[in-house]
């Protein structure tokens, strides 16, 4: 049992594994060899390869210089700020999210791809830190490719999700930021898992990540059931992102729409918020004021009119 | 001439072989035989047991080694070998549930055994493995049951039907006769055991059957029940040669009364 | 926030934790499973650090799990709680422990006794008659002391697990919805309707 402590233990699982195959001299790239890990032969060195700043602690460094509230001046914004949602139901997943990427009060860009297409059956979303949720979600499409080609057959979600959250858990503690769902369709149906940076990894079917998100769970939950048509699960997506980029100053801009079925993604639209809230899809605005125009609370007591109908 | 080429490190021949793999399937053709035979929804495995010494306790020898819920394995060789890759194996299907969730495919495992029966044919001061293993199971989220093979080389295949060890060549000439598509439990389970009994003189005592049926359903069968399956084949063995002899003692009957007849005829 | 409870009773042990998954002030999950099975007679509540409780969870199920492969059975209650809480007591001393406090819930079948043990983050090991982690302790242990009985049947059992969880639903602002109640005897674990 002991080899199997020592390999699988995943308590700072770079730093570790490194101080192992220092003591134990070619013993890991022995293992390595061997194509252990579940063919995740390069996984098995803790990813070492991807260096760490040289710094005592890069959390408390990353601190220090990205915290943007404490001290406006800071020297690297980063950009956060953002609602995505994704859920699962008859007809597959919807995935949506905004476009809108904040470094502090400072809107950066209008026109963020917040999907990443991992591959033509898998997609991530983007929240938290945008640089770390791009590399790593286009490192695990080569994994998912290299699992693929290894093993004849594509990768489950389950385990591409797995995968994706042992890796940042091995980085835990050390600055990362991901909040990220990823979603696909393997042979046991549409699945979506939520996947964060504290290597929380969670199985569901409705997850919203994001300062925006929990204006797009209030429109979400109360539309959500198992059997939605394609497409009222479209609209659902669409008006719950519509939502947070409304109320939420960090949201908004535009919405991408896509939709995972069994052969595949597929890119739905992109949607402008301001559009969507005055005209929406199909000429009907989601914008209180637009929704409810001409109707009134008003009571008044009804016209003393029927004296005039009696002469 | 090829002493240089047959010490501790595994270096080519100038022929190109490789002596201690080569003497190392010499190990496995040593060992006792084992015999897998995959049936319509069903996958058997048969091994030949030595018998045990009289004070001996037989528990503590085993062939065939679960590996998961849904894996089966045989070895042919040097049992200590076997089972030092067998625990191997099983780490590795633990660390996979671990890392992907899901359980090992077969083809999988069978191909993590053989990557390290390789690793052990190029390495510095190590020896191959002796040990050709079967390795047997279900996928999982399938049907289809599997059957494969790995040699101490590092080769792996896949079979309908294959033995190894002991004779394993006498025996997989039978099966090669008898195989059919699509057999029942019984029938993959009687061609097992009538293969093992072209090598396995001394009968049922000395022939373990595991029968895996489904994804994680496995059952060895006990001595009784092998004894009956061993019995039936005795009487079909037997049925059968005294239909032969029957219609041998009809043909010489028939020769002997046509003798006569022309003997008759020429006497008179 | 996370909250678990575990009592034993006459050859039982009932484990229950509850299921809701939050981050900040949401609750990202409903219905998460925070107890594991890790042998045919053996149940682990796990909470404490986000990304921390899975992986330990996960680490030693399968490492149970090794263990009864190679030695056809499975380790018993006390053997297993040694070897988790030494996990865990490495861990501490490592670079980056595991923030996980347990509950672990075996019945013995050889000696037909259940058992019940108590192992924080720190490595503490303790065998006890019932136990909680999390804010519902401060509510439950009081209540325990004063209506556990060791040889209540499992409906008393269950009776007295339900005084926990109203007792915590009523004094605690942040109590969580739902629990997992599982319980295992000598038929091995099953998982209750509560």
């Amino acid at each position: 049992m002991n080899s199997f402590v020592s390999r699988f233990a995943s308590t700072g699982h770079d730093v570790e594994l490194r101080k192992a195959r220092e003591a134990f001299g070619d013993e890991d790239e022995s293992l390595e060899m061997w194509g252990s890990q579940a063919g995740f032969g390069p996984l098995s060195k803790g990813v070492p390869s991807f260096s760490v700043p040289a710094v005592p602690d890069p959390s408390a460094f990353l601190r220090l210089h990205t915290d943007d509230h404490a001290d406006p001046s800071c020297r690297i914004k980063i950009k956060h700020g953002t609602t995505t949602l994704a859920f699962r139901f008859r007809g597959g997943v919807i995935v949506a999210v905004d476009s809108r990427a904040t470094a502090g009060s400072y809107i950066a860009s209008g026109t963020v791809k917040k999907v990443i297409e991992i591959n033509p059956y898998l997609l991530g979303t983007m929240a938290g830190g945008a640089a770390d949720c791009q590399y790593w979600e286009t490192y695990l499409g080569i994994q998912c490719r290299l699992h693929e080609l290894r093993n004849r057959e594509r990768i489950s979600v389950s385990a591409a999700s797995k995968y994706l959250s042992n890796l940042v858990y091995s980085y835990k503690g050390m600055g990362l930021s991901m909040g990220t769902m990823i979603c696909g369709w393997d042979k046991t149906g549409p699945a979506v898992f939520y996947v964060d940076s504290d290597g929380t990894r969670l199985k569901g079917d409705v997850f919203s990540v994001g300062s925006g998100s929990t204006f797009a769970y209030g429109v979400l939950d109360q539309g959500y059931h198992w059997d939605l048509t394609d497409e009222e699960a479209q609209e659902l997506g669409r008006r719950s992102i519509y939502a947070a980029g409304h109320r939420d100053a960090y949201s908004g801009n535009t919405i991408n729409l896509y939709h995972v079925k069994e052969d595949g993604w597929k890119f739905i639209g992109n949607y402008d918020v301001s559009e969507m809230h005055y005209e929406g899809p199909a000429g009907v605005g989601y914008g209180y004021e637009i929704r409810t125009a001409g109707k009134s609370s008003a009571n008044p007591p009804p016209e003393p009119e029927s004296q005039t109908a009696q002469t | 001439m090829s002493r240089s080429y047959d010490r501790a490190l595994t270096v080519f021949s100038p022929d190109g072989h490789l002596f201690q793999v080569e003497y190392a399937l010499e190990a496995v053709r040593k060992g006792t035989c084992a015999v897998g035979v995959r049936g319509q929804d069903v996958v058997v495995l048969g091994v030949e047991k030595k018998s045990v010494l009289q004070l001996q306790d037989p528990r503590t020898v085993r062939k065939v080694a679960m590996l998961d819920d849904h894996v089966c394995l045989a070895f042919a060789g040097l049992t200590a070998d076997g089972r030092v890759l067998i625990d191997k194996a099983r780490i590795e299907c633990q660390s996979h549930r671990l890392t992907v969730e899901d359980p090992v495919t077969i083809e999988y495992i069978t191909r993590h055994i053989a990557t390290i029966q390789q690793k052990y044919t190029q390495s510095g001061g190590v020896r191959p493995f002796g040990i050709s293993t079967l390795i047997v199971g279900f996928d999982p989220h399938d049907v289809k049951p599997r059957l494969y093979q790995t040699e101490p080389s590092g080769i792996y295949s896949e079979w309908k039907a294959n033995a190894i060890g002991r004779s394993s060549k006498t025996v997989r000439e039978f099966l090669e006769k008898n195989h059919k598509d699509g057999m029942s439990r019984d029938d993959a389970i009687k061609l097992t055991v009538k293969s093992l009994l072209e090598v396995v003189q001394t009968g049922a005592k000395n022939i373990e059957i595991s029968v895996m049926e489904s994804y994680g359903k496995i059952t060895s069968l006990d001595l009784s029940q092998i004894e009956a399956i061993v019995a039936d084949i005795e009487r079909e063995k037997e049925a059968e040669a005294e239909r032969k002899r029957s219609r041998l003692a009809a043909t010489a009957a028939g020769q002997a009364a046509m003798m006569q007849r022309t003997g008759e005829s020429s006497g008179q | 926030m996370d909250i678990s409870f575990a009592l034993t009773g006459k050859g039982y042990v009932i484990v229950a934790a509850d299921t809701t998954a939050a981050h900040s002030i949401i609750k990202v999950k409903l219905d998460e499973d925070k107890i594991k099975t890790l042998s045919p007679h053996l149940l682990m509540a796990y909470t404490g650090e986000p990304g921390d409780t899975v992986q330990f969870a996960e680490y030693i199920e399968r490492n149970i799990r090794l263990y009864q492969i190679r030695n056809i059975y499975a380790l018993r209650p006390p053997s297993a709680a040694s070897w988790i809480r030494r996990s865990l007591a490495d861990s501490l001393r490592s670079r980056k422990p595991y923030s996980v406090n347990l509950l672990l819930g075996g019945y013995d079948t050889s000696t037909h006794t259940p058992h019940l043990y108590w192992i924080d983050y720190l490595g503490t090991l303790a065998s006890v008659p019932f136990a909680a982690h999390g804010y519902g302790s401060y509510f439950a242990l009081s209540l325990l002391d004063r209506y556990h009985d060791p040889e209540a049947s499992l409906e008393e059992g269950l009776a007295t697990l339900r005084r926990c969880i109203d007792e915590v639903s009523k004094r605690l602002i942040v109590s969580p919805g739902k629990y997992k109640v599982k319980v295992v005897d000598k038929d091995g674990v099953r998982e209750l309707d509560f």
